[in-house]
């Protein structure tokens, strides 16, 4: 087993494309780690980069304490699970699982007993038989999870494993994919562009954005302490409302609404422009709030109800805030959002209130806003403004 | 889709016309050889008995019993050096990134543009003696062996390159971390799938190598035990064109043959093959 280190890790195509960018991440031994981003951000090539089927421009890649930079992939002594499982077709299942093992002339009872063991854990043993075009989707899925597990490897690889599969299944496989890491423990690299299988599946996650590093944090400080507006936009679905704003001392103004600040709020005391972001989680019926929070008045324009939680939709009477880096979020779609009042050029907010209360479209709602988490981010270079906890 | 009635009827009678122009000259030739030249037949006439005498006949005075051998020797050595070759240039440009790769490639399907006609001439002289070891080559088996190995790598390499392409590249890049090595991936993940496309390859070779005459007239037809069956054919029927047709029926018969059991046999991985890459699972 072993850790991962990258060090100013670079990859330039020759076409001169920038893939990833001086990426620098330290792996401890045994986390899992998630590489999460857009397509095209550069996650699967960092990926890629580790397990060796991309060539380092710049910068070193170590696993263990060996500089692994330009070992061949089969000499990384790593495992990869790939998008659309890559298992051998002309193979049964139990040769596919031992084929790695039969290549290190690993003994043949010995080659054996491991394959037995992976099958038992992973119910592949009624299968071992069949080739992999009788196999469902999620018995393929599992045969190749199976097929890097039985080469007990430094670390595992995972390249969108669970994007092959159906919505259900998909739920089902992140569960049982947190609790495999748990009972191996080995050092996970996994990439996904799904932001809800990085928060739920990462011990930590680095958030990728044009093959470069935005923010690596533990998923509840990524939620509530982004680093800059990309990473508040791309995390969280529904995704953060944000707006143009103005903070006078103590004091937020936007749209239309004024709202105080507490005096632990990240901008209090000071007087700038910048964007103001709001969870919808932050946004509530007004009775159910606690009756110091401020309120604002919204008209409902769509209601999504979801059963326990209701997303309503509002417009602001402020322009939308378009940045290179809200587009990118967006691009990665968190698909909740209504796509109806994509043409408006006004802000949209989502408040994501309790479901039992039922509200009408058109109908007016008193919201209570939580004042006490407001994120600010600059206009112009995105960086989040006053949070003590991200370094700058 | 639910073709209309008389739609269906349509398509069947176009293609029952094309399958007629296909199968009549084969017919008409098979029906011919069946005859004896005292039945005074040529063109198209049911046989009113079996009679395989003009096939003998053929065997004996066209000599084929050499003519096949040769053919064999060129062909079967062609096919398989050519196979051989072409899976492992196709692997690389298929697989691999080199220096020069994109040079290398359109260089080697020159071989499959460029008129081979216009190289026989050039092979003749140069065969008379090889420039650099000086040997003699004209009217051995190396003379015709040679050439058509290089017409048909060209033409492997891009039928091979193809269906390396085809393969998933991660199925690959999975074989690569599990410990195998560029001829491991070769040998133990890619080949085994690549037998609709190889073998397919290989037929369209041997129909090629076996039929093949130009090569065979200007470079072996000095010696009488290197000629090709193709060449016997046509040195046949010159001799006894104007005596027997169903004689010279019955030789072409013979020569077809082999292709067509070979293609037969094989028929159902040659159609595969054909489709290989076309279409998706």
């Amino acid at each position: 087993m072993g850790g991962i280190r990258l060090d100013g890790a670079t990859k330039v195509y020759p076409n001169g494309v920038t893939a990833v960018e001086a990426v620098s991440l330290e792996i401890p031994d045994g986390e899992f780690m998630v590489l999460v981003g857009p397509s095209g951000c550069g996650k699967s090539t960092l990926l890629r980069m580790i397990a060796g089927l991309e060539h380092v421009t710049e910068g070193r890649i170590f696993i263990g304490d060996e500089d692994v930079t330009s070992v061949q992939p089969r000499a990384r002594d790593i495992a990869m699970v790939f998008q659309n499982y890559a298992l051998y077709p002309q193979m049964t299942v139990e040769d596919n699982l031992g084929f790695g093992l039969k290549l290190r002339r690993v003994r043949k009872n010995e080659r054996e007993r491991r394959v037995t063991d992976v099958a038992r854990i992973l119910g592949l043993d009624t299968l071992m038989a069949r080739k992999p075009a009788a196999l469902s989707g999620g018995q393929r899925q599992r045969v190749a999870m199976g097929r890097a597990m039985v080469r007990e490897p430094k670390a595992f690889l995972m390249d969108e494993p669970l994007s092959n599969l159906d919505a259900k299944l998909r739920v089902t496989m992140r569960g049982e994919l947190a609790r495999l890491h748990d009972r191996l423990g080995v050092t996970t690299v996994y990439v996904t562009h799904d932001q809800v299988e990085a928060m739920t599946l990462g011990q930590r996650v680095a958030v990728l954005r044009d093959g470069v590093l935005q923010q690596c944090d533990t998923p509840q400080n990524l939620f509530h302490h982004p680093a800059n507006l990309f990473v508040a936009a791309f995390m969280g679905s529904p995704s953060m409302n944000l707006v143009d704003a103005a903070v006078e001392r103590d004091r937020v103004t936007f749209a239309g609404f004024s709202l105080p600040l507490p005096d632990d709020s990240p901008l209090a005391g000071e007087t700038r422009e910048a964007i103001l972001g709001i969870r919808p989680t932050d946004l509530r019926h007004s009775r159910e709030a606690s009756p110091e929070l401020p309120r604002i008045t919204v008209r409902a324009d769509v209601v999504e109800e979801l059963g326990g939680v209701s997303n309503l939709l509002f417009l602001l009477d402020a322009p939308r805030v378009v940045t290179d880096a809200t587009r990118a979020a967006a691009e990665a779609g968190s698909d909740d959002e209504g796509t109806l009042l994509a043409d408006d050029q006004r802000a949209r907010f989502c408040a994501s209130v309790d479901g039992r209360r039922n509200v009408d479209v058109g109908e007016e709602v008193e919201l209570a806003i939580d004042n006490t988490h407001l994120h600010f981010f600059d206009a112009d270079t995105g960086r989040v403004l006053g949070d003590s906890t991200i370094p700058a | 889709m639910t073709a209309g009635r008389l739609e269906r009827l349509g398509s069947y009678g176009v293609l029952t016309l094309f399958s007629l122009l296909a199968i009549y000259p084969i017919l008409s030739i098979l029906f011919l050889a069946l005859h004896k030249k005292t039945d005074l037949v040529t063109g198209f006439a049911f046989p009113t008995h079996l009679d395989l005498s003009s096939f003998k006949a053929a065997w004996t005075e066209g000599r084929f019993g050499t003519g096949f051998l040769s053919s064999f020797i060129v062909a079967a050595t062609v096919t398989v050096v050519s196979a051989v070759l072409s899976i492992g240039t196709g692997y690389a440009f298929g697989t691999m990134r080199f220096l020069g790769d994109r040079i290398v490639f359109p260089i080697i399907l020159l071989g499959i543009i460029f008129p081979y006609e216009a190289t026989v001439i050039p092979l003749y002289y140069d065969f008379q003696d090889v420039p650099l070891i000086h040997l003699h080559l004209l009217n051995t088996y190396w003379a015709l062996i040679l050439p058509q190995i290089g017409q048909s790598v060209a033409f492997g390499t891009f039928w091979m390159r193809a269906f390396f392409r085809s393969t998933p590249r991660s199925l690959i890049e999975a074989a690569r971390i599990d410990g195998a090595t560029s001829f491991g991936v070769l040998w133990r993940v890619l080949l085994p799938q690549a037998r609709p496309a190889v073998l397919t390859m290989s037929v369209l070779v041997f129909t090629y190598t076996w039929n093949e005459f130009l090569l065979a007239l200007v470079l072996v037809s000095g010696s009488q035990s290197h000629q090709t069956a193709p060449l016997g054919l046509s040195f046949f029927a010159g001799a006894v064109r104007a005596g027997d047709p169903t004689k010279v029926a019955a030789a072409a018969v013979l020569v077809a043959a082999p292709i067509l059991v070979v293609y037969l046999f094989l028929q159902r991985h040659f159609v595969r093959g054909m489709l290989a890459g076309a279409i998706k699972e």
